[in-house]
């Protein structure tokens, strides 16, 4: 997954040192890396599918019981909601900063800030949680096996973190069509999951559905929001898209509504088999227990459940590389528009990569892996999508009032209906959330106002609105240039 | 724009015909962000299928378009449309509206008074005749910047059996008015000991009225 950075930076190298020659001479633009709907729909799902479904399904039946699978089909109905928008926003602006651009385009400095801020730490927290997810299925690959790993589970985390910043960091190789063929393993070992465990799945198990009340199921929604976080990967790669106008809204949607599908069965199969009482138990390595249950045993491989467990470490592995490339990207472009350090906004003259942007977001992803409980991290970074893509709702409102005759490839269906109720449901979502969760997201954001008013101060942040104006060069008159 | 390091501008093109998306993709290539302003509904579907820039359809000298594309928070704003009277209201208007840089596109001879109100100015006919002449009769000179009054600056290849082969600079008298700016190599500031190899380039800076003379010495 580490291709789309290397797209990040073979675009801007493109840029830099080839400039606009193959536009000037054939008139039609070819980049030099292209990807297909499938492709672009993979880069979606891949960094969706992984963490969230196996780290988080096991807490969230132990908010909500077995309406955990209300929980899933109605987050995904809610982030269809701003998926929608984010479509919109994408074919009509060519840019490849996802979000963060979109926002800096409608909205003042300040805005986009916070914009840029919070999707940066939606990024880093969700690394973490993926860092610790691993860590723990890796624990129970090894006891599958009969190993069992020394030292706590935190370091494995602290590990994966370091590895993956390290490779991204130091180099930009990696097969284009790599991506793809990880997530379709991914959905793969999923696929195997269900077909079996249809067979094994009592549906008694979810009768009643709601032991826990029907309200639990909004704080269980909160927590995770997280695991349908990751399409709007697709936004940050929009211009090596072929045919963009239309294969990005189509591979936005599309991913998002192959996610859903793909949770629900889980879902609904490690339910069944395994009940809500042993899933909730069972915490971040639910679904591997859940296979445990009933997966037959395969040559080679042993146990069926190895082959789950593996299905998630390798799943919690590839998202935690998505975010590492997401969180390196917000915190480039924001140096790019001088909205966080420049420095931040730079490639590294040797490896190509944007290293302080990668190594910054990697101290924070550690520092979270370490201080904070696997639960908060969930609720946290569920509340910082939350808070996104309200603005993003919101800035698809505004463009439609302030710029109506903006060309829209695609445009929101039923607007305003669409992103209005984006906006409420993600807002409601949060008001769910435990107010420790909130405390540590305020302190989050006063830090961000902290240091975008220091670096206003040092005069670091620039105010790109008010250029110096040049002298004209002058034009000659005809008899004065002409010989 | 006090940074010395490339900027990351915000340019509102309008006119989205040949020279306005030629204009825009050269941008977004750098980097930049573009907006095109253009009254085609069928031009603007193309415009947007290349994926360059955001595409505001309408006519860009009435304000209520203009401000769609936000020039209060751009850097530059180009009026590249084929008609000068047109440009020259989008220019108006947009500093009407804000602090912005404005590039405009005129069509003839320029009004000399028009510096005092644009602060760029783009003559595509004249420099399209320079590249004709490059074309028509290459021979070994290229023009490659066409700075201002009447100097040129060419790239010249020095001919087989030119007066001034194989001479050191300080053997040679060139006119005045003109000055080897780079070696053949690109790497050296012309100076007196500069040796002028035939079948070598050099870029030279060019008085038009000597320029007939300095051809003649380098290309024979």
């Amino acid at each position: 997954m580490y291709t789309a950075h290397a797209r990040l930076v073979s675009v801007a190298r493109r840029r830099r040192y080839y400039g606009g020659s193959p536009v000037s001479h054939s008139g039609g633009r070819e980049p030099a890396v292209s990807l297909s709907l499938l492709d672009a729909t993979m880069v979606g799902i891949g960094a969706m599918i992984g963490a969230g479904i196996f780290v988080l399904t096991g807490l969230a039946v132990e908010i909500s019981g077995p309406a955990a699978i209300v929980v899933f089909a109605l987050n995904g109905g809610v982030t269809t909601f701003t998926a929608l928008s984010y479509a919109e926003l994408a074919a009509a602006i060519p840019r490849n900063g996802g979000g963060y651009a979109y926002v800096r385009e409608v909205f003042s400095a300040p805005v986009s800030f916070v914009m840029g801020w919070t999707r940066w730490f939606t990024y880093m927290i969700a690394g973490s949680l993926y860092a610790l997810g691993f860590a723990s299925n890796f624990v129970e690959f090894g006891h599958l096996y009969g190993f069992t790993l020394p030292g706590p589970p935190v370091l494995y985390a602290l590990g994966a973190v370091v590895t993956l910043v390290a490779l991204n960091a130091l180099s930009t190789e990696a097969s284009g069509r790599g991506e793809t063929a990880i997530t379709l393993v991914k959905i793969a070992i999923l696929g195997v999951f269900v077909v079996f465990g249809l067979t094994a799945t009592k549906v008694g198990e979810f009768d009643p559905l709601f032991t826990e009340g029907p309200l639990a199921v909004l704080p269980a929604m909160g927590l995770t929001f997280i695991a349908f976080q990751g399409y709007d990967l697709i936004a940050t790669v929009t211009e090596e898209v072929e045919n963009p106008r239309v294969n990005i809204p189509r591979a936005i949607l599309l991913s998002v509504l192959t996610t859903v599908v793909v949770y629900l069965l889980v879902v609904f199969v490690a339910i069944g088999t395994l009940g809500a009482d042993g899933l909730a138990g069972a915490g971040e390595t639910a679904i591997a227990e859940a296979a445990e249950g009933f997966m037959p045993t395969f040559p080679l491989i042993g146990t069926g459940a190895a082959l789950i467990a593996f299905g998630a470490v390798f799943s919690t592995i590839s998202a935690l590389n998505a975010v590492v490339i997401g969180s390196s990207r917000v915190a480039f472009a924001m140096g790019r528009e001088r909205q966080l350090p420049a420095s931040l906004g730079r490639f590294h003259h040797r490896y190509g990569t944007p290293l302080v942007a990668i190594l910054v977001s990697a101290v924070v992803m550690l520092v979270a892996v370490v201080v904070v409980p696997i639960r908060i991290v969930g609720n946290l970074a569920s509340l910082f999508s939350l808070l996104g893509f309200i603005i993003v709702n919101y800035a698809l409102i505004r463009l439609r009032r302030r710029q109506p005759d903006l060309q829209r490839p695609f445009e929101v269906p039923y607007y305003p209906i669409t992103p209005v109720l984006g906006i409420v449901c993600n807002a409601l979502l949060g008001l769910f959330i435990d107010p420790f969760t909130w405390a540590l997201a305020i302190g989050w954001l006063i830090f961000g106002g902290v240091v975008y008013f220091l670096l206003s101060r040092r005069g670091d942040i620039g105010p790109t609105e008010s250029p110096e104006i040049q002298d004209p060069e002058p034009i000659p008159t005809a008899e004065q240039g002409d010989d | 724009m006090t940074d010395s390091e490339p900027h990351h501008l915000r340019v509102v093109v309008a006119g989205g015909g040949e020279m306005g998306l030629r204009t825009a993709e050269l941008l977004s290539d750098r980097g930049h962000d573009v907006v095109v302003v253009e009254a085609d509904p069928d031009r603007c579907a193309e415009i947007s299928e290349q994926y360059v820039a955001t595409v505001i359809e309408g006519d860009a000298s009435r304000p209520e378009t203009l401000r769609q594309a936000q020039p209060e928070r751009s850097d530059v704003v180009a009026a590249l449309t084929d008609d000068e009277t047109t440009n020259f209201a989008v220019c108006m208007a947009a500093q009407r509206m804000s602090q912005v840089r404005t590039v405009m596109r005129v069509g003839h001879t320029p009004d000399e008074l028009y510096t005092e109100f644009v602060d760029g100015l783009v003559f595509p006919e004249r420099l399209g005749s320079r590249a004709a002449v490059n074309e028509i009769a290459d021979g070994g000179v290229r023009t490659i910047e066409d700075i201002a009054g009447n100097v040129e600056v060419v790239e010249v290849e020095v001919a087989e059996d030119a007066p001034v082969a194989g001479k050191r600079l300080d053997e040679v008298r060139l006119p005045r008015g003109c000055l080897i700016i780079v070696d053949y190599q690109g790497d050296r500031i012309g100076g007196p000991d500069t040796v002028l190899e035939a079948g070598h380039r050099y870029v030279l800076a060019i008085e038009s009225p000597v320029a007939n003379e300095v051809m003649n010495l380098f290309r024979g």
